[in-house]
């Protein structure tokens, strides 16, 4: 491996904060290898989130806004993507850990016989093999895996590195559209019901509500205002969602998404095992519970006891008041 | 039609996984296997789309597991799968997910297809990233993340979740479609199917049957494990009873402020 291919993932021209994490990370790994990086920007808005880009570490920025790439299902991404990676030679792939990220790292692993990481905190080099640093098996234990082979694909956790700024000498590629392809899989239409939200995959902070929060109406008033405050995201354990109070998407644990957040609170959630697993390697948990001898006080760093429902709207004005003292 | 329904089977998801420090396995002692429970989404919505085509479609579960796997697999017969298939070779052992995938791809190519439907993610490694490497090892477009799914004709019609909301898809046949949970209530095995899985037939492969060109298990792998760590140890949580809100908000933040997070 010599270059580093970084995919960049945008809404409508704006940078994901992971991707811009990754393209920091990726030239002091190219350094080390002795090539080069190249950030690559898809779809419609690829030319505004370009110049974002122009302030980062990379050496060149491959983009398209071919029209397919909005009309057709990951394909066209994949396609683009594996004629870069077969332009720049044996190449590491950066993608970000999260649904988009895994669907496009995983298909482009399979289309390049490369090797697949997920969930990346950590990534070293030494006599040029790539070596990645995951949680594994919600947490239980922390894997190095090497890649052997031409190409090896690695999703990165959103919050793990620094996005840096740095000098680039950015050259623009407008890239060429692959010869020779058909695709099937068409997007009839895109409903976006939560423009603007991050998810809790991306989010630094996440605020989670489990059973104790007894309806669906606190998710969307006293959990959703904490964590907007934090500039976070809101979560749910098993026990929220099965109940309908919240959807599928925001479920936290082993049915649904494993997250790293620097900070983590759960409110009103025991923290049994399918739980835990999905966030017990958050940076800092702190629960908020009207029960002192639950499971989660085994594996958070604060527990308050207390009524939820004073505490959590309390809270939030003290984090809003401290935001406003320093901006 | 022919509808393939690929399962993995996984530690029981209430059971407390630990590594043993001396052979830095998973201790499997003690801990039941079940089928993965985002599969048995799958397998209901394969069922439902056999229901509503009648005629000659069957659902078909494959699997690659040991011999031992026979009985969770029988778990799927039981729901109303028609057959299975076990792919059961030493040499699949240390697979990682380009050799799942072609493995399983091999198995569903000599068993014929017209649709692959598959759960969204397993809940030991949980990456979800097995249903697009099959989708190219297939060769067929894959749909990831449905939660609504019909078929008109051969053409597909697929609602997807995305990080912000859905998509409206289509795409025809072959084709390969993952399913999170929000696409049904999987049915329980009734005393009939219980029984009547029995009599279904779970065919055996071995990877000489295949005839890949390429090696799988820990030989194929793309990637080598390199070092076992354990996590950094997290200490005794404080644990504060508060008189009221404005007091837990204060500890909370106190807290906050020391470990520089806010």
């Amino acid at each position: 491996m010599r270059d580093v291919i970084v995919y960049i993932e945008h809404s409508g021209g704006k940078p994901r904060r992971v991707s811009l994490e990754s393209v920091s990370q990726a030239k002091e790994l190219a350094a080390t290898l002795g090539g080069s990086v190249h950030a690559v920007v898809l779809g419609k808005g690829a030319r505004d989130a370009a110049e974002t880009l122009k302030a980062y570490p990379v050496d060149t920025i491959q983009l398209s806004e071919d029209a397919d790439i909005d009309a057709f299902l990951l394909d066209p991404q994949i396609d683009y993507l594996e004629a870069v990676a077969k332009g720049a030679g044996p190449a590491l792939i950066l993608v970000a850990n999260t649904m988009v990220g895994r669907d496009i790292g995983s298909r482009l692993a399979a289309r390049l016989d490369a090797g697949l990481t997920s969930d990346i905190v950590g990534l070293s080099v030494s006599d040029g093999v790539v070596a990645c640093v995951s949680p594994k098996l919600g947490g239980i234990t922390i894997t190095t895996c090497a890649f052997k082979g031409d190409y090896g694909v690695a999703a990165i956790r959103p919050n793990a590195f620094k996005a840096a700024p740095g000098p680039g000498a950015a050259a623009i590629v407008e890239l060429e559209k692959p010869a020779g392809k058909t695709y099937a899989v068409r997007i009839e239409d895109e409903v976006v019901e939560a423009a603007g939200e991050l998810g809790v995959e991306e989010a630094s902070t996440v605020v989670s509500g489990g059973r104790g929060v007894g309806g669906p109406e606190p998710f969307k008033t006293i959990l959703k205002d904490l964590a907007d405050a934090f500039g976070g995201a809101v979560g749910a354990s098993r026990a929220a969602v099965d109940a309908g109070w919240i959807s599928h998407g925001h479920q936290v644990g082993q049915t649904g998404k494993t997250i790293g957040p620097q900070l983590y609170i759960a409110v009103g959630i025991s923290g049994a095992i399918q739980h835990k697993v999905g966030m017990r390697t958050a940076g800092t948990i702190v629960a908020i519970n009207k029960d002192g001898t639950v499971p989660i006080g085994e594996f958070a760093d604060l527990v308050v006891v207390g009524d939820l429902f004073q505490i959590v709207p309390e809270l939030t004005a003290s984090v809003k008041e401290l935001a406003a003292a320093h901006s | 039609m022919k509808i393939v329904v690929p399962v993995k089977l996984v530690p029981d998801t209430s059971a407390d996984k630990r590594i043993d420090p001396a052979t830095k396995r998973l201790v499997r002692t003690g801990v039941e296997t079940v089928l993965n429970p985002f599969d048995e989404y799958a397998i209901e919505a394969a069922l439902q789309v056999k229901e509503k085509a009648g005629g000659d479609a069957t659902v078909t579960v494959v699997t690659m597991a040991p011999d031992s796997g026979k009985e969770v697999v029988r778990k799927a017969l039981a729901m109303g799968a028609d057959d299975a298939v076990l792919l059961s070779d030493p040499g699949c052992a240390g697979s990682d997910v380009w050799g799942t995938a072609y493995a399983l791809a091999g198995v569903i190519k000599k068993h014929g297809f017209d649709l692959v439907i598959c759960g969204s993610q397993s809940t030991d490694a949980g990456t979800g990233e097995l249903p697009g490497a099959l989708a190219e090892s297939l060769g067929v477009p894959g749909v990831t993340y449905a939660r609504k799914l019909e078929l008109e004709g051969t053409t597909l019609r697929v609602e997807r979740e995305t990080d912000t909301g859905y998509q409206k898809l289509s795409a025809p046949l072959p084709a390969l479609v993952s399913v999170t949970k929000s696409i049904n209530e999987p049915r329980y095995p009734s005393l009939k199917g219980i029984m009547g899985a029995k009599k279904k037939t779970i065919a055996a492969l071995s990877l000489a049957d295949l005839a890949l060109d390429r090696p799988i298990g820990s030989d194929g792998a793309k990637t080598e494990l390199v070092a076992l760590a354990d996590p950094p140890a997290r200490g005794k949580a404080r644990i504060v009873e508060v008189a009221d809100g404005a007091d837990g908000a204060r500890v909370i933040v106190e807290f906050l402020k020391d470990r520089k997070l806010i």
